[in-house]
């Protein structure tokens, strides 16, 4: 099964402290709804468990998350991959991060995913509601605490 | 009649709707299935699957699993390797499949480890914690594209291709000058999705080593326990005197229980090691993704015809996927089965039909789903293609069927694609079908109704299907050919034991086999105890699939009854005091020719042959192994009747008539039964039920929220009737039944609903017809 997204979000905060803050690859995986533990490998690795509730799936998914931010700022690409359950999810996506005025940053951001196992077979009817549902709750953490 | 009760005159048992023997135990909860063997000190395993359709394996990480408590042995290929087992031969011989992954996987679901633990909950948490690393690679899930070999399934075979075979038959030249000559043509394409016997009760084994004897004993799922046996010697050397097999009660099979599963191979191997025995019960989502599909034929239909409607020629070409392994369940010579009777029920002057079978990164498969190998499949291309010709020819369906049929006086009768048809009359069972359904009253409120907008369809099917494998000079399961056997001990009494080579998996054996000694010896059926399933007891036989229980087994349980018989006669000479020539076997017991006073009854006989033989070998038994002459053919004609909702595309079916021909019926409650069970698996496969893939090889029906099994709130209410042909070459004439509506009945329903809406124009839909299918077409046809 493979899934496609793509927004628009603007964040309350300016452009170098978002960037900083999706640079940090404990504060990206914290934003994940549902996060059981975040263990950080480096500067551009974390290793992460999240609950996992979809339909009748239900139980703990291992990711790694890799950030591959590119140098002059403008974009960061991410790749996660993993699984459980004999699940596994591959997922690219990536954002073009621009200010938009002083106090005030713009992500446009893409992102595709390919599923496997139950959670494309059991749980495929639901899985896009059910991703489009993290990714929001994601983004809002991310403009929550990149504003406060 | 109750069970208690014996049939009129307590002898003539054939024909009589006997309730079934087996039932009392059923009803009762007390039947003994796989799962309900527990033995001390038993272990438990259960299997790690792929999620991916294609990938390598970089390594496995046993080290968290084995620190679950209870958790004994985690087990994998390379573990197999070490005995021998990594790679095991599939059904026909052709090919190897491997029992866990060996490398890569191929399929998703595949097995890739198993772990061995103190309880079912201990394997489970064992299977969550064994690491498996994959390095995905590009799966290929359309046969059409593996066609193109750019993405290769199986690196391990010498001939780098996922062609895996070519097969034809027939005469491909003149098909396609006759097709080329005639007035009218049709060529259409139609798919057979893959489907899933899906029985009610899943696989599975309990392997059971004695170290103290060096028995291997395996209480298994199993529709051929013998052939099992001889497989399983032969792979893996112990002696098949040190191996028993026993097949308890089953939970249906419909073909998903004749291959051996890893999960029977390693419960053994774990046995073998640990010395106890080691439970291995499927989850229904591993029964629908790892164990044996079918179907998943693709199909060109080519029928030539003149413009009055008589046929001319037919050419079928088909491609076939057959998934990870070629683990087709045919028999060695037959690599599509019998396909060849794709002819049906119509005297086609000259046919070809070929066939091509690619690898795929699918579950492997290609079982024989309640039909004799490749059958169904058969069926429906060409009862398709003669609705497609009648549309073309826009004449009625029932009429271009009546005037193409094979007819009564032209039996017995050689196809153009080699079967020797045994005996039918296609046109009696026709008509009365017509007769019975009111046809031309229905074609006249039909165009009542498409004259107000309304969808209203009828379908006819007139299959010939061909089982009863088989004579042994052409049929064989890796070498093994097959006949079946039969075995009968009278005691003294006059009740007595009934074995045979077969397996019930719910056809109820216990019953007809009674019946069938019973008729040829003047007994009880009540008092024949029925035996299968127990390699140490039962004499060899092939086991139940393909309808081949009563053209085999039960041609040889007449035969070693009759063998009884002859037997008995000596004793009644003596005991009668007349010469065996002039002893006469009239209405169910001997006579002295001539002397109606004379008499002695089998029963009578019975005693006599353990109390008083004469000069006569003392007892009463005989066995009888049975290599049919040819096979059977029963056929049938059946008539859907559906109504469409235009707004919804939900299919009502509104009558369902079934009139089989099954030869000679032993019980026809049984019958009726099986043709019940038959059309409700059919109308599931019209309708609702398709082991489909996505575009990564996700298989989408794991399990029954998917794959849907209908309940008695979507089952029509099937109306049934029959004709009789017996079968000239059959001792007592029978045909086989359990799987003719299966056959049958799935064009019957698709025929329908093309009828229904073929004035939108829509000519065509693969099954299943579920209802956005047809609403969708609906829609589409719209659009101009």
């Amino acid at each position: 099964m493979n899934l496609q997204w793509q927004g628009h979000e603007e964040i309350a905060a300016p452009k170098e402290r978002v960037w900083a803050f999706i640079n940090d690859p404990g504060s990206v995986a914290n934003c994940v709804p549902d996060l059981v533990e975040a263990n950080v490998v480096d500067t551009h690795h974390v290793d992460a468990v999240v609950k996992v509730g979809v339909g009748p799936v239900r139980g703990n998914f291992k990711l790694k998350i890799e950030l591959d931010p590119q140098a002059d700022g403008s974009r960061m690409n991410l790749k996660i991959s993993g699984g459980g359950f004999g699940s596994v999810v591959d997922l690219v996506a990536g954002a073009d991060v621009k200010a938009a005025g002083d106090a005030s940053t713009v992500l446009d951001w893409s992102g595709s995913a390919t599923m496997r196992g139950p959670i494309a077979s059991i749980a495929g009817r639901v899985i896009d509601a059910q991703a489009q549902r993290v990714i929001s709750t994601t983004f809002a953490n991310v403009k929550a605490r990149c504003s406060s | 009649m109750s069970t208690t009760e014996v049939p009129t005159n307590g002898r003539h048992a054939m024909g009589l709707p006997m309730k079934r023997k087996e039932d009392a135990r059923f009803i009762a909860g007390k039947g003994r299935y796989v799962d309900d063997i527990v033995l001390p000190n038993m272990l438990y395993l259960a299997i790690v699957h792929s999620p991916y359709p294609h990938a390598k394996i970089v390594k496995i990480d046993k080290t968290a699993a084995l620190a679950v408590p209870g958790v004994k042995a985690v087990i994998t290929a390379d573990d197999l390797a070490g005995v021998n087992l990594a790679w095991i031969p599939t059904f026909h011989g052709y090919d190897k499949q491997m029992v866990l992954a060996v490398g890569k996987v191929l399929y998703q679901y595949q097995e890739v480890a198993a772990v061995v633990a103190t309880s079912r909950e201990a394997a489970a948490d064992g299977v969550e914690l064994v690491d498996v690393e994959y390095e995905p690679l590009e799966p290929v899930v359309d046969p059409f594209v593996a066609k193109t070999d750019k993405t290769l399934v199986r690196e391990d075979r010498e001939n780098k291709t996922n062609h895996i075979y070519h097969w034809e038959v027939g005469k491909r030249a003149e098909t396609d000058a006759a097709l080329a000559g005639s007035e009218v043509k049709i060529k259409e394409r139609v798919y057979f999705q893959r489907c899933h016997p899906a029985p009610l009760e899943p696989c599975g084994c309990v392997a059971d080593m004695n170290p103290a004897t060096g028995t291997l004993t395996l209480y298994m799922t199993s529709q051929a326990p013998h052939a099992h046996r001889t497989v399983i010697s032969l792979v893996t050397g112990i002696p098949e005197d040190k191996i028993h097999v026993i097949s308890p009660d089953i939970g249906g099979g419909f073909g998903n229980k004749v291959p051996i599963y890893a999960g029977y191979v390693c419960s053994a191997v774990a046995s073998i090691v640990t010395g106890v025995p080691v439970k291995w019960i499927e989850t229904r989502t591993e029964n629908l993704t790892t164990t044996g599909f079918a179907r998943d034929y693709h199909m060109d239909v080519e029928i030539g015809a003149t413009k009055e409607g008589k046929v001319t020629a037919l050419k079928v070409t088909t491609v076939a996927d057959h998934g990870a392994f070629d683990a087709a369940a045919d028999p060695t010579k037959y690599p599509a089965g019998m396909f060849g009777i794709c002819t049906g029920s119509y005297d086609f002057p000259i046919a070809f039909t070929e066939l091509d079978a690619y690898f795929t990164n699918k579950a492997p498969g290609g079982v024989a789903y309640r039909c004799s190998f490749r059958v169904t499949e058969a069926s429906y291309a060409i009862e398709r293609g003669m609705d497609f010709l009648a549309l073309k020819l826009g004449q009625d369906p029932a009429e271009v069927r009546l005037r193409n049929f094979v007819r009564k006086d032209q039996f017995p009768y050689a196809t153009p694609l080699g079967f020797v048809y045994d005996s039918g009359d296609y046109h009696t069972t026709l008509n009365k079908a017509l007769d019975i359904i009111g046809y031309k009253e229905l074609r006249k409120e039909q165009a009542e109704k498409r004259a107000r907008g309304e969808l209203m369809g009828i379908g006819i099917s007139t299959f010939t299907e061909v089982v009863g494998a088989g004579p042994s000079k052409h049929f064989d399961i890796m070498g093994i050919k097959m006949f079946d056997s039969a075995e009968i001990r009278i005691h003294p009494t006059g009740s007595g034991i009934v074995r045979a080579g077969t397996k019930s998996q719910g056809q109820g054996h216990e019953t007809t086999w009674a019946q069938i000694v019973a008729e040829e010896l003047g007994l009880d059926p009540l008092n024949l105890m029925v035996e299968e399933g127990d390699t140490d007891t039962a004499p060899y036989g092939l086991g139940t699939y393909a309808s081949r229980s009563t053209p085999v087994a039960g041609a040889a349980l007449a035969m070693a009854a009759r063998r009884v018989r002859e037997k008995a006669r000596k004793i009644a000479a003596h005991v009668l005091e007349a010469p065996e020539a002039d002893v006469e076997w009239i209405d169910y017991k001997f006579q002295v020719k001539g002397v109606p006073s004379k008499t002695i009854t089998m029963k009578e006989i019975a005693f006599a042959a353990y109390t008083n033989p004469g000069p006569n070998e003392p007892g009463l038994e005989a066995t009888y192994y049975y290599d049919p002459p040819n096979l059977t053919f029963p056929y049938g004609a059946y008539i859907a009747v559906v109504e469409i909702d235009k707004e919804t595309g939900y299919t009502h079916v509104r009558r369902f008539l079934a009139i089989d021909d099954c030869g000679t019926v032993i019980n026809p409650m049984i019958v009726e039964g099986q043709i019940h069970g038959g059309l409700t698996e059919g109308y599931a496969i019209a309708f609702m039920q398709e082991i489909a893939y996505d575009e990564n090889g996700n298989n989408l029906q794991p399990n029954f929220t998917e794959y849907l099994i209908p309940t008695s709130l979507e089952t029509p209410k099937w109306e049934t009737s029959s004709t009789c042909n017996p079968s000239p070459h059959h001792p007592i004439g029978a045909k086989g039944v359990g799987e003719s509506p299966n056959v049958g009945s799935p064009a019957a329903f698709v025929n329908a609903v093309m009828d229904a809406l073929s004035p939108l124009g829509i000519k065509h839909i693969d099954m299943p017809l579920t209802r956005d299918k047809v609403w969708r077409a609906m829609e589409a046809a719209k659009t101009p």
